[in-house]
């Protein structure tokens, strides 16, 4: 609360007095009263005044001043109602009460939003279970009748089952609940299970598969981080180079306090002008634009995702050569005391 | 033969998912009334059991607890609810493995063959033989009379799958499933190199022919 825009505000009460006053001294005048009378008068009439004007200024600023820089200093504002002490002036106790009315429905609404999200999240991950029973089927007979059904088949099936793992992914890491579970997890197994999931599309695309010494144990969530390396090694075979050897290799560097998981592929690589956003929602790029098959979720889901389980991702790139993705795991070291 | 059942009330599935058991010498048995499943199971007594999370009446995690104070039977859980808190519970509840839908035919076959063989004592044995030829898995090594012959670490596995399926065309494909599943990620063309170099030895020791490539099929151990 500033004082000059205060009393700028209360301009017209000054004006009136002003006016008043000069009427006063001009019939004093008139009746021909002693001056002195005029003013001890007058005196009295400013000092009123003055008490007038300025009481309530000093009644009021406490409240607005704690109102204005609790507003800025919380990162909710909405929770300002929390911190203030209850005002003692009839105007500090309406906006009190309208703050109180204003929070309490907001509060209202924000629940209302959040149990239609919850109610969302359920549906999309009911639904996602039933799906994957036509989809097992559909796997199943086209394995059981191969005269029928062909390898493309299979590859088109294994796409859908992407799809649908993404959405799966993406309702659960844009909640705030806790979907996942950490645990110690052996690094070879996850790539493993990766591999064998991805197996037949790699072969198709005639991709070489190399994994180095990946022995190491790291604290994640095992099917969390087999979606995530699932997003990589997709955008590694969709981006792939006609090129005679093609292939997508995983390593594994164990520093001091941390190990990094590192996949890297020979592809069409990233220009550099796109290399910033391809976490970003929804980004396509150059790359995605030439080939039409991109929506742009499978790395922004994963960043998300490594975001919730603590780790880091990170891309490198030279347009026309290579993409190297790292996940960076921190080594826990209370863990390690307690085993 | 093993006898397998599977609880699982898509019928879909489970036509399906028997017939695949089926072509790969498993006698398979649907579980019929979900009300009294495991008075159902312990009178079948089967060797292993598939066992879906959501079916009727019972979850199949409340049925697997149930199992487990009566009967050791080995069992893969076979389900669509993918988080690891659903793992950790079902192995927690005692299952021998958890396999997600929708789930890849060749995979859920090795994982079937690996929990049976872990369970059943009787194929704890590490020489398989095959006519007058013995094979030591664990030594990695064929032998005939005095004649022996080292194998690589892709062969042994590709032979052992061979003489687990003698007389049955094995797919190229299931070939490459057993081998990235021992984490041996070899190319189409690294196959091929594999499978000539195994009958090269097989030659070698006295067996010609042994192995019949079926166009387009695969191969078959004769």
């Amino acid at each position: 609360m500033k004082l000059g825009a205060y009393l700028k505000d209360h301009f017209y009460q000054f004006l009136i007095f002003l006016i008043c006053s000069i009427f006063q001294i001009l019939i004093f005048l008139s009746f021909k009263v002693n001056l002195s009378v005029i003013l001890s008068s007058t005196f009295l009439y400013v000092v009123c005044f003055f008490l007038v004007l300025f009481i309530p200024y000093f009644r009021k600023k406490k409240f607005y001043n704690e109102l204005l820089s609790n507003i800025q200093a919380l990162d909710k504002s909405y929770l300002v109602l929390e911190t203030l002490t209850k005002p003692e002036f009839y105007e500090g106790e309406l906006i009190y009460q309208a703050l109180y009315e204003i929070n309490k429905s907001m509060n209202e609404n924000v629940r209302m939003m959040e149990e239609h999200l919850q109610d969302f999240k359920e549906y999309i991950e009911m639904w996602i279970h039933e799906v994957k029973i036509p989809l097992s089927t559909l796997v199943l007979i086209s394995n059981n009748h191969k005269e029928q059904f062909d390898k493309k088949t299979k590859l088109q099936l294994k796409r859908l089952e992407n799809y649908v793992d993404q959405v799966l992914y993406y309702a659960r890491c844009e909640n705030a609940e806790k979907d996942y579970l950490i645990k110690e997890i052996e690094l070879s197994q996850v790539i493993k299970n990766v591999g064998l999931q991805n197996m037949d599309e790699i072969l198709e695309n005639k991709i070489d598969y190399i994994v180095d010494n990946v022995h190491a144990k790291v604290l994640t969530d095992s099917k969390w981080l087999e979606f995530i390396l699932g997003q990589i090694i997709h955008n590694s075979m969709k981006y792939k180079r006609s090129i005679e050897h093609s292939y997508i290799k995983i390593s594994v560097i164990e520093k001091q306090d941390k190990i990094i998981l590192i996949i890297e592929d020979n592809g069409i690589g990233i220009k550099e002008s796109d290399l910033k956003q391809v976490f970003d929602k929804s980004f396509t790029g150059e790359n995605g634009r030439n080939t039409n098959q991109s929506t742009g979720m499978g790395l922004y889901i994963a960043k998300n995702m490594c975001v919730k389980l603590g780790h880091k991702i990170e891309i490198e790139s030279v347009y026309g050569e290579y993409t190297k993705v790292s996940i960076t795991f921190a080594k826990n070291k209370y863990y390690d005391v307690l085993k | 033969m093993y006898k397998i059942m599977i609880i699982e009330d898509d019928k879909n599935i489970c036509d399906e998912l028997a017939r695949l058991l089926e072509n790969h010498n498993y006698q398979t048995i649907l579980l019929k009334d979900f009300e009294n499943a495991l008075h159902e199971i312990l009178e079948v007594s089967p060797d292993l059991i598939l066992l879906d999370i959501n079916i009727p009446y019972i979850s199949g995690e409340v049925l697997l607890q149930d199992l487990r104070k009566e009967s050791n039977i080995p069992v893969i859980m076979v389900t669509s609810m993918n988080s690891e808190i659903d793992e950790a519970l079902s192995i927690s509840y005692g299952a021998d493995d958890y396999i997600t839908k929708p789930y890849n035919p060749n995979i859920l076959l090795l994982r079937i063959g690996a929990v049976l063989k872990r369970t059943k004592t009787n194929y704890q044995n590490h020489e398989l033989t095959y006519k007058e030829l013995k094979f030591d898995s664990q030594k990695g090594m064929i032998k005939k009379g005095e004649i022996e012959i080292e194998l690589t670490k892709n062969e042994m596995i590709l032979f052992a799958y061979l003489l687990n399926h003698q007389n049955k065309i094995v797919s190229r494909e299931e070939l490459m499933t057993i081998l990235w599943d021992n984490s041996e990620y070899v190319n189409e063309n690294a196959l091929t190199v594999n499978m000539s170099r195994l009958r090269n030895k097989l030659t070698e020791i006295g067996y010609e022919n042994a192995i019949d490539t079926r166009k387009g099929l695969g191969y078959i151990l004769l």
